[in-house]
């Protein structure tokens, strides 16, 4: 066993057992660590985006190099402050516009290229899908899973005859994407508790490498 | 209190406590269970390792922070051993600004390792806000959303980086993912608009969102989670990589005999559930 001597391994060990204490129940010492993790973490985003995102992309380009085109990004900005004035609140539309119309542009062809056209070349047949039989068979289970489940969310038709059978065959795959789901996240949970037990035990206390 | 009661009122506190030891004692004493490697594990480390010696650089990003270091820094860890190792070019970037540290605590040690020198075989790009803007800037040009590295170098005078003009200059993207912007903002505004090669190391939350990507070949292969990426250190192991740390592979025993207890609390609940009910 061979005990940390680094301060700051010391503050890091400790607040990590304040929040580890909320098990037991809720405490001071909780709530403590937690109204430090918020302030700073407030204090760290206000100090990095105006280092990372307002110098170097508004004041530096506006003030420094006298790029007048930058005056609009500046205005836009500004414009978002109105929200606070009740008078004049209605101003904030117009960069919430600017900014809806530019993501809009941008994410909607973005979308219906990855996850619809590619998506649904990936659920095509082709000879390529049966090189290897296994490969087919997979291919064959994505196919009959796909339509399923679109089945599935058909609300326009009343469920009877073929489409009953096939909306419940539908249920079964979307429980087993849940399911698939929950132990992926159970694995991520208990890998942060690994995380968290492998620098209390190593680092702080010395007893893992 | 009667059995089915016990079992249905398991003190969580004592949940707590046996979930504890069931990581620690593994941590402490491991147990060497074995580790099986996944295809999508594979199909990435097998792009990485296909690339020649003269391959155009790789592109690694970094859109983690903190929070996720136990599943995604290993990753960080073994990908730069095994393309420095493989002699290939890496730029490294971040959308998280978080991401930013994590990949300069890597690059602070690792490159040394292999004396690799920085310009040359190396370039830290740092953190750009607007993630979006960022992937698709790339695309046109790097140079005008990096016009200078991560120490305020300007890429046009750093060896590596002068004759970088897009992604057609670089072989593979790996972003190492905790959420958004992650993997799906390479896939969206890059690898559908300009088809380079994407692998992508996720955090176990969003790894089976990443599968229909994998299926469709948008994507050429998944780390997923601390498990994906003690399989890529296992990989790089049986392949003869000497890596310095195996964080993610000595935590596999902790997670596996946490999984165990984890099973067993539902099948103890779920049985004591279904006794009361039968009771009442």
């Amino acid at each position: 066993m061979n005990i940390s001597t680094d301060i700051l391994i010391w503050i890091s060990s400790l607040l990590t057992l304040c929040i580890f204490s909320f098990i037991f129940r809720d405490n001071p010492f909780y709530r403590f660590a937690e109204h430090l993790f918020v302030g700073t973490s407030a204090g760290y985003f206000i100090a990095l985006s105006y280092h990372n995102v307002v110098y170097p992309n508004l004041i530096v380009p506006l003030f420094k190099e006298g790029q007048i085109i930058y005056v609009i990004p500046l205005i836009l900005g500004i414009l978002y402050v109105t929200r606070f004035i009740p008078q004049i609140s209605w101003v904030v539309r117009i960069p919430i516009a600017f900014l809806l119309g530019w993501g809009s542009g941008v994410v909607i062809p973005a979308a219906l290229q990855t996850d619809v056209i590619k998506q649904i070349q990936g659920t095509m047949l082709t000879r390529v899908s049966f090189a290897r039989w296994d490969n087919g068979l997979w291919t064959i289970i994505i196919l009959i899973g796909v339509i399923a489940t679109l089945i599935f969310f058909f609300f326009s038709r009343e469920r009877k005859g073929i489409i009953k059978p096939l909306a419940n065959l539908g249920i079964i795959f979307i429980m087993l994407g849940f399911g698939a789901s929950f132990g992926y996240t159970v694995m991520a949970r208990i890998s942060l508790l690994i995380g968290r037990f492998q620098f209390l035990l190593g680092p702080w206390l010395g007893i893992i490498k | 209190m009667k059995l089915p009661e016990i079992l249905s009122k398991i003190p969580r506190q004592t949940i707590y406590l046996i979930m504890a030891l069931a990581i620690i004692i593994p941590l402490i004493v491991p147990i060497g269970m074995p580790i099986n490697i996944m295809p999508q594990t594979k199909k990435l480390y097998d792009a990485i390792e296909s690339l020649p010696q003269d391959a155009k650089p790789v592109l690694v990003s970094c859109d983690f922070d903190p929070q996720s270091m136990p599943e995604l820094y290993p990753m960080l860890e073994a990908l730069l051993h095994h393309l420095f190792k493989k002699n290939v070019k890496v730029l490294v970037m971040a959308l998280w600004p978080q991401g930013a540290g994590m990949a300069d605590m890597a690059l602070n040690t690792i490159p040394k390792l292999y004396n690799k020198e920085y310009g040359k075989d190396y370039v830290f790009l740092g953190y750009k806000a607007g993630a979006a803007a960022v992937v698709l800037g790339i695309g046109d040009k790097l140079k005008n959303v990096f016009p200078a590295d991560y120490y305020n170098t300007l890429l046009d005078s750093l060896p590596l980086t002068a004759n970088i003009t897009n992604y057609d200059d670089i072989s593979l993207v790996i972003s190492l993912s905790a959420g958004d912007p992650g993997y799906r903002t390479w896939l969206f505004y890059g690898q559908s608009k300009f088809r380079f090669k994407l692998g992508t190391g996720v955090t176990a939350v969003s790894a089976a969102d990443t599968y229909p990507y994998l299926g469709s070949g948008q994507l050429v292969g998944v780390f997923a989670g601390m498990k994906g990426a003690a399989e890529y250190e296992t990989a790089l192991y049986r392949s003869g990589y000497k890596l310095t740390r195996r964080d993610a592979t000595k935590a596999m025993d902790a997670q596996s005999l946490g999984h165990f207890f984890i099973m067993v609390f539902i099948i103890v609940g779920n049985i004591g559930f279904l006794l009361l009910r039968r009771s009442k």
